[in-house]
């Protein structure tokens, strides 16, 4: 028999689309949760897994705001990179476990999308020692980018800066979402059992945090292989 | 290239004596004591009193410099957890100024290191179970067993005592069973019957005589922080301020459960298979009359039982490296002819072995600024109850290990995610874990042995060998800094 949760279910699922009700969510709701059970921001990139072939293909989101927000800011950076653009790419080449990587610029913020392999840390420590001058030419236009600069000789907190400024992935699994928000209050894990039903709640306060996300780990059109295992099946070394 | 002229000097009096030199050949028990900070008052006397190295009453602090013959009857060093610095009261902007990875400690940052499953850091067995009351660690050599009680009572005056750890040096016949007796062979094996601790950074101290090797002197940066590391340009960043951090290091410690009865079964196993293959294949796993050469087997069961033993470790079990020698082991290999190999061109040696996993040292690796930029010190103990063979049993035991080294990121943690658990520096081996120390499965483990016509023969199904029971990162402080730890107030 079909279940149409009657009156009630049918008024509360109406309920998003109604100009009243966003209002109210937006204005009391979220705020009144935000201060009830605020959630803290949580750390970018993607995270270990126990398979290997899950730790291969990695998504770097990097957001870095303009320290000059104008037309001439964005023309600066663009300037910055494209007169260092051979020594960075060939320096990409030398770190050995990157896919692919781009630059672009998205509402005032140079945006570096990169896939790589292995641990995170690993990858920027590379990173730094083959094109660190490279990227020291470019964070003195970004906000906040001064403190690590040059960055060979604030390694750690080059690998912070960018953890911080990379976008957090979004679990694949929503209920994981519990998990993630746990730990990082550290508090134990699933004590007491999250509601099901709160899990909307978690995600709409979760995105207040952390305002900038990526959607899970993205699609894939083959299995996880490492950028050198595909250099070496077509011939082209590693 | 590593500088071979650097112009930096080391003040050996203040650097611990445990990072640049081991102490198993002179002492050969070692306790590994964690200990709660509860009275600063208390503790912060026993450091004092500990670096004054006048007091009959407290173990004075190993430092680095030569000793002169007969040599201490103990040793003694500490190294502390990140809730250690601030129970003892350091100032938050100095607290402030560690590393990350030491800061989160080891539980927290497991998943990374392979320690998940049963290695998962919440089955660690007590002391060394991520506890935030684990403080310090205090670690004792001595040549008996008795002496190492005594010191315990008179660390136990100033610290609350969470539990300790003990460890002792074996010769062959201790884990190989009494085929092997007489052999004459030092007592430097561990369980799974190696030979251990023959490869560490080659460094160059001159009031130290130099290492029996030719590889690359590493720069002071690999163990010491405050110098050049071995990325180039690249320097680590000196916690606590400049002065106070130069010459200490950290160490990720780590309690290793081996499985020397799961171990000799797949060896048992593996070498089954391999007598099955067809005669001209055989030959290319042993060539014909090959098992003459390998000691303390009685066939040629047993000796590829050791070959295949050989391939996982990239060594031979009394150390010859297969890159070498990969039919047979020396009988009694030289200190050169342990060390000096490089995995150039076309090596022998499985690019998946362990060794040649944890340091590629010249071999052609993926991350090519990586190759001896990972390098650790590394000193072990086994524990637990000797093995033997002919009556194995399931009692625990396995390594107590320091892995020593200027950053855990860039180093221990490199290595264990990237090298030991990934196989990323080599498209052949990546995404299977180092056979040895992996944190494999039996559904979808994978090693392939190097035969000797240069093709693979892959062996699969093998369990995890080695669990994790417990561990922790500990900041292993110069002697300068343990002094202003002891005169902090408040």
């Amino acid at each position: 028999m079909a279940d149409d949760g009657g009156w009630l279910g049918r008024f509360v699922d109406r309920l998003p689309d109604q100009g009243w009700f966003k209002f109210l969510s937006t204005h009391v709701v979220v705020p009144f949760w935000w201060w009830r059970e605020p959630k803290p921001k949580l750390p970018g990139g993607p995270r270990m897994a126990v398979q290997p072939g899950e730790n291969l293909q990695r998504m770097m989101n990097l957001i870095m705001p303009l320290k000059d927000k104008t037309p001439v800011g964005r023309a600066t950076i663009a300037m910055a990179l494209g007169q260092n653009l051979d020594t960075l790419y060939s320096g990409l080449d030398n770190v050995g476990t990157i896919h692919f990587a781009r630059f672009i610029i998205v509402e005032n913020n140079l945006c570096m999308i990169s896939t790589y392999d292995g641990d995170f840390s690993s990858y920027v420590r590379d990173f730094i020692v083959s094109i660190g001058s490279v990227f020291d030419a470019i964070l003195v236009h970004i906000e906040g980018g001064d403190a690590v600069v040059p960055t060979k000789e604030h390694v750690e907190a080059f690998v912070d800066w960018v953890h911080d400024r990379d976008l957090f992935q979004w679990p694949d699994f929503a209920t994981d979402l519990f998990a993630l928000q746990d730990e990082a209050m550290g508090v134990p894990a699933d004590r007491p059992p999250h509601e099901i039903a709160s899990l909307s709640r978690a995600a709409v306060l979760q995105m207040k945090a952390n305002p900038n996300l990526s959607l899970g780990s993205g699609f894939r059109s083959y299995p996880g292989f490492s950028a050198a295992q595909i250099r070496s099946k077509f011939g082209e070394g590693w | 290239m590593i500088d071979e002229t650097t112009s930096e000097t080391l003040d050996l009096s203040n650097i611990q004596g445990n990072i640049l030199k081991g102490y198993r050949s002179d002492l050969q028990y070692v306790r590994h004591i964690a200990l709660e900070v509860k009275d600063r008052a208390a503790a912060r006397s026993f450091l004092a009193r500990s670096v004054a190295g006048k007091d009959s009453g407290v173990p004075a602090i190993t430092r680095a410099t030569l000793w002169a013959d007969p040599g201490p009857e103990i040793c003694f060093n500490i190294g502390i957890t990140f809730e250690g610095m601030r129970a003892l009261g350091l100032p938050s902007a100095m607290l402030e100024s560690f590393p990350t990875e030491f800061v989160e400690g080891m539980a927290k940052r497991s998943l990374k290191i392979g320690d998940f499953g049963e290695s998962a850091a919440v089955n660690w067995a007590a002391p060394f179970d991520g506890s935030n009351r684990l403080h310090i660690i205090a670690t004792v050599y001595a040549k008996d067993r008795a002496r190492l009680g005594r010191v315990q009572a008179d660390i136990a005056r100033a610290f609350n005592v969470l539990g300790e750890r003990d460890g002792w040096a074996r010769s062959d016949v201790n884990v190989l069973g009494p085929a092997y007796a007489n052999d004459g062979s030092p007592d430097n094996r561990v369980f799974f019957g190696y030979a251990d601790s023959i490869t560490q950074p080659r460094f160059k101290v001159p009031q130290y005589p130099d290492p029996p090797t030719t590889q690359p002197i590493a720069p002071y940066g690999t163990v010491l922080l405050g110098y050049e590391t071995p990325l180039e340009g690249v320097r680590f960043r000196v916690p606590m301020n400049d002065e106070l951090g130069k010459d200490g290091t950290f160490n990720s410690f780590r309690i290793l459960a081996q499985d020397v009865q799961a171990f000799e079964a797949y060896l048992d196993e593996a070498a089954g298979l391999l007598m099955q293959l067809e005669k001209d294949q055989h030959r290319q796993v042993l060539p014909a009359d090959g098992e003459k050469d390998i000691p303390h087997v009685k066939d040629r069961f047993g000796a590829i039982r050791e070959f295949v033993a050989a391939q996982i470790c990239g060594r031979w079990r009394n150390g010859t490296p297969v890159d070498k020698w990969p039919y047979a082991p020396l009988p009694n290999p030289t200190p050169e002819q342990l060390h000096d190999f490089d995995y150039d061109g076309d090596s022998p040696c499985p690019a998946g072995a362990h060794i040649r996993r944890a340091s590629p040292r010249d071999g052609q690796i993926v991350q090519r600024a990586a190759n001896y930029a990972r390098q650790l010190v590394r000193r072990g103990m086994p524990y637990g109850p000797d093995f033997d063979p002919a009556k194995p049993d399931k009692a625990e035991r396995g390594l107590l290990g320091s892995f020593i080294g200027a950053s855990i990121g860039a180093q221990f943690e490199a290595v264990m995610c990237d090298w030991i658990n990934l196989g990323l520096h080599n498209p052949d081996i990546t995404r299977f874990n180092d056979p040895m120390i992996g944190a494999n499965a039996t559904e979808t483990s994978v090693f392939d042995l190097r035969l000797h016509d240069g093709k693979n023969c892959r062996l699969r199904g093998f369990p995890r060998f080695v669990r994790t029971r417990g561990g922790a990162y500990a900041f292993l402080p110069s002697i300068n800094a343990i002094e202003y730890l002891a005169k902090l107030e408040g």
